[in-house]
C-alpha cells in the first residue's frame, strides 16, 4: 500500500492491489461517526440507569437491551442517509422543510436537553473523582479544559480518532463484567426470553423500563450523527459503510449495556443499595476488591467525557447550522469563532454549575428525562418525515415501504414510552407503587 | 468519488486494471448532493398533516402534565392526598 497524490485532480489517496483491501480501508476511512454516535450514548446517565436496573432486576431486563439493538440502527441509519444525501445537518432541514416555527422549537428544546444533560455528565465527573480522592475543584476544570482543548486542533480526524480511541476503552466493561458475571444460563435466559421479575409489574418496573429506552435512543444523537456526517463529508458511495459503522456501533453500544447491567446484579448479589454509580463501585470493594471500583470509576468518567464532547458538538454544529456560521471542525478557531463559542460555552458553564455548592442536582436529572421525552418524539417525527420527502430525497434515498413500517412503529411505541415517562415523572400519584 | 479502479489502455488496444485507489472524504473532492436550500417548506400531504397534529396533540398533553405538575407543587390538589 502507498500513498498517492491523483494525477488529474491532486488528491491525496491510497493504492491498494486487491479488492478486498479497498473495501477494508473504505470502511476503515468511513468509520467513526456510527461507532461515536452509539457508544456516546452511553454516557453517565446511561451507566447509572443500566447499574440500577441491574442493581434493581437483575438480568430480568437484558431482552430489552436486544430489543433495542435494531431500533437504535434503523433509527441512526435514516441520520446517515439524510446526512449524506443533503450533506447538511438535522437543524438545518428542519428549518427549511418545517418553517422557522418548528426549526425554532427544535432547536432551542435541543439546547436545553443537551445543556442539562451536560451538567449530569460533570456531575458524574465530580461523583468519581471525589471517591479516588481527587477534588473536583481542580478534577472538573481540568476535565473541562481537556474537553475544550480536543476540539480546538482544528482537524476533524484527530478528533474522531481520539473520540473513537475512547469509545474503545469501554471494552473494559467487558472485562468487569466477566468477572462480576452470574450464572451464564440466567443471563443466556433473560437476553433471550422476556420475563418478568418476581415483584410483578409495578410503577417502579415500568419506571425502569422506561428509564432504559429512554437512555438508548437520546435526541441529541440525530443532531449529532446527522451533523458528522455532514462535517466528515462522506459521499453517496460511503452509504454502506456508513451503515456499518452504525450497526457496529449499536452491537458495541448494547453488549456494553449489557455488561454494565450484570456489573449492576453484583450490586444486586452482594445486596447492595445505591443512589449513584461511584457509590456502587466503592460498596463493592469488600466483595470483588479495588481494581474493580477504580476500573468502574474510570469508566464512568470516561462516560461522561464521551457524552460531553457529542452532545456538546450537538448543540455547536446544529447552532452553526441555523445561524449560518461556519461550523466544522476542520475549521480554526478563528474562521468559526460562533462555533467553537457556543462549545466552549456549554462545556464551561455546564462544568461551573456542577462546581456551585448546593446545585439542585436531582431537579435536572429529572428535568432531562422530562425534557428529552417531550424531545424525542418531535425530533423522530421529522427525521421520518424528512426520509419520506421524495422531492428532494427521490427514490434512491427516500424510505421504503418497510421502512417506514418499522420506523412508524417505533415511533408510535416511543411516543407511549416518552408519556409514560413524563406522566410518572411529572404525575406519580396516578402510578400507585407496589 | 474515485475509489474505482482506473482503467488504462496499452499498446494493444486492451484494457488494463490499475490499483484501486482509496481516498479519505477530507481529502476527496467535493460532491454535488440533492438540492434543498430555496425549495420552501414541505409539500402537505396527508400524512404530513396528521404527523403534524399528532406532534401538537403530544406537546400539548405534555405540557397539560407539566402544568398540572405545577399546581400540584403549589398544593392545589392537596386535598386529593
Amino acid at each position: 500500500m502507498r500513498t498517492v497524490e491523483t494525477a488529474q485532480l491532486g488528491l491525496r489517496g491510497r493504492v491498494v492491489r486487491s479488492k478486498w483491501a479497498h473495501s477494508i480501508l473504505t470502511f476503515l476511512v468511513v468509520f467513526g461517526p456510527g461507532l461515536i454516535v452509539m457508544e456516546a450514548d452511553n454516557d453517565a446517565g446511561a451507566v447509572s440507569t443500566y447499574l440500577q436496573a441491574g442493581a434493581q432486576y437483575g438480568t430480568h431486563f437484558l431482552w430489552i437491551l436486544l430489543l433495542l439493538l435494531p431500533v437504535t440502527y434503523f433509527i441512526q441509519e435514516m441520520v446517515v442517509r439524510l446526512g449524506i444525501a443533503t450533506g447538511k445537518g438535522h437543524a438545518t432541514m428542519i428549518f427549511e422543510r418545517f418553517g422557522p416555527w418548528w426549526g425554532r422549537f427544535s432547536l432551542i428544546d435541543l439546547q436545553i436537553v443537551n445543556f442539562l444533560t451536560l451538567v449530569t455528565e460533570f456531575a458524574a465527573i465530580s461523583l468519581a473523582l471525589s471517591k479516588m480522592n481527587i477534588s473536583p475543584e481542580i478534577g472538573v476544570p481540568l476535565a473541562a479544559v481537556t474537553l475544550i482543548t480536543l476540539v480546538f486542533t482544528g482537524s476533524y480526524r484527530r478528533w474522531e480518532r481520539v473520540v473513537v480511541f475512547l469509545c474503545l476503552l469501554d471494552i473494559a466493561w467487558f472485562a468487569i463484567a466477566f468477572k462480576l458475571r452470574g450464572p451464564l444460563g440466567e443471563i443466556v435466559h433473560h437476553s433471550f426470553v422476556p420475563t418478568v421479575p418476581s415483584g410483578g409489574i409495578t410503577a417502579n418496573l415500568v419506571f425502569v423500563i422506561v428509564a432504559i429506552v429512554g437512555t438508548t435512543i437520546a435526541p441529541w444523537q440525530l443532531f449529532f450523527q446527522q451533523s458528522c456526517v455532514a462535517d466528515k463529508r462522506l459521499r453517496f458511495s460511503d452509504l454502506k459503510w456508513g451503515r456499518l459503522d452504525t450497526f457496529i456501533g449499536a452491537c458495541f453500544t448494547i453488549i456494553v449495556a449489557g455488561c454494565m447491567m450484570l456489573a449492576g446484579n453484583a450490586a444486586l448479589v452482594h445486596g447492595i443499595s445505591f443512589s449513584d454509580p461511584a457509590q456502587m463501585a466503592v460498596d463493592l470493594v469488600p466483595f470483588v476488591g479495588p481494581a474493580i471500583r477504580t476500573g468502574i470509576l474510570l469508566l464512568m468518567i470516561n462516560a461522561a467525557v464521551l457524552g460531553t464532547t457529542a452532545v456538546s458538538l450537538s448543540s455547536a454544529w446544529a447552532y452553526g447550522e441555523v445561524k449560518g456560521w461556519p461550523h466544522s471542525l476542520e475549521l480554526p478557531f478563528r474562521e468559526a469563532k460562533g462555533f467553537y463559542s457556543v462549545y466552549v460555552l456549554c462545556v464551561a458553564a455546564a462544568a461551573g454549575i456542577v462546581l456551585i455548592p448546593r446545585a439542585p442536582l436531582q431537579l435536572i436529572i429529572l428535568s432531562v428525562q422530562v425534557l428529552a421525552g417531550l424531545m424525542l418524539p418531535s425530533a423522530i417525527i421529522f427525521l421520518q418525515l424528512l426520509l419520506n420527502d421524495k422531492e428532494i430525497l427521490g427514490e434512491e434515498f427516500s424510505n421504503k415501504p418497510w421502512n417506514n413500517w418499522v420506523n412508524w412503529t417505533i415511533i408510535i411505541v416511543l411516543f407511549a414510552l416518552s408519556l409514560v415517562l413524563a406522566a410518572q415523572v411529572l404525575a406519580p400519584k396516578f402510578f400507585p407503587s407496589a | 468519488m474515485k475509489t474505482n479502479p482506473v482503467h488504462m489502455t496499452n499498446t494493444d488496444g486492451e484494457e488494463q486494471a490499475r490499483p484501486f485507489v482509496v481516498i479519505h472524504p477530507l481529502d476527496d473532492a467535493a460532491e454535488t448532493k440533492v438540492r434543498t436550500s430555496g425549495m420552501g417548506p414541505m409539500r402537505m400531504t396527508l400524512s404530513v398533516k396528521i404527523s403534524l397534529m399528532a406532534l401538537r396533540g403530544y406537546l400539548l398533553l405534555m405540557m397539560m402534565l407539566l402544568l398540572y405538575h405545577i399546581l400540584d407543587l403549589a398544593g392545589l390538589f392537596g386535598h386529593w392526598k
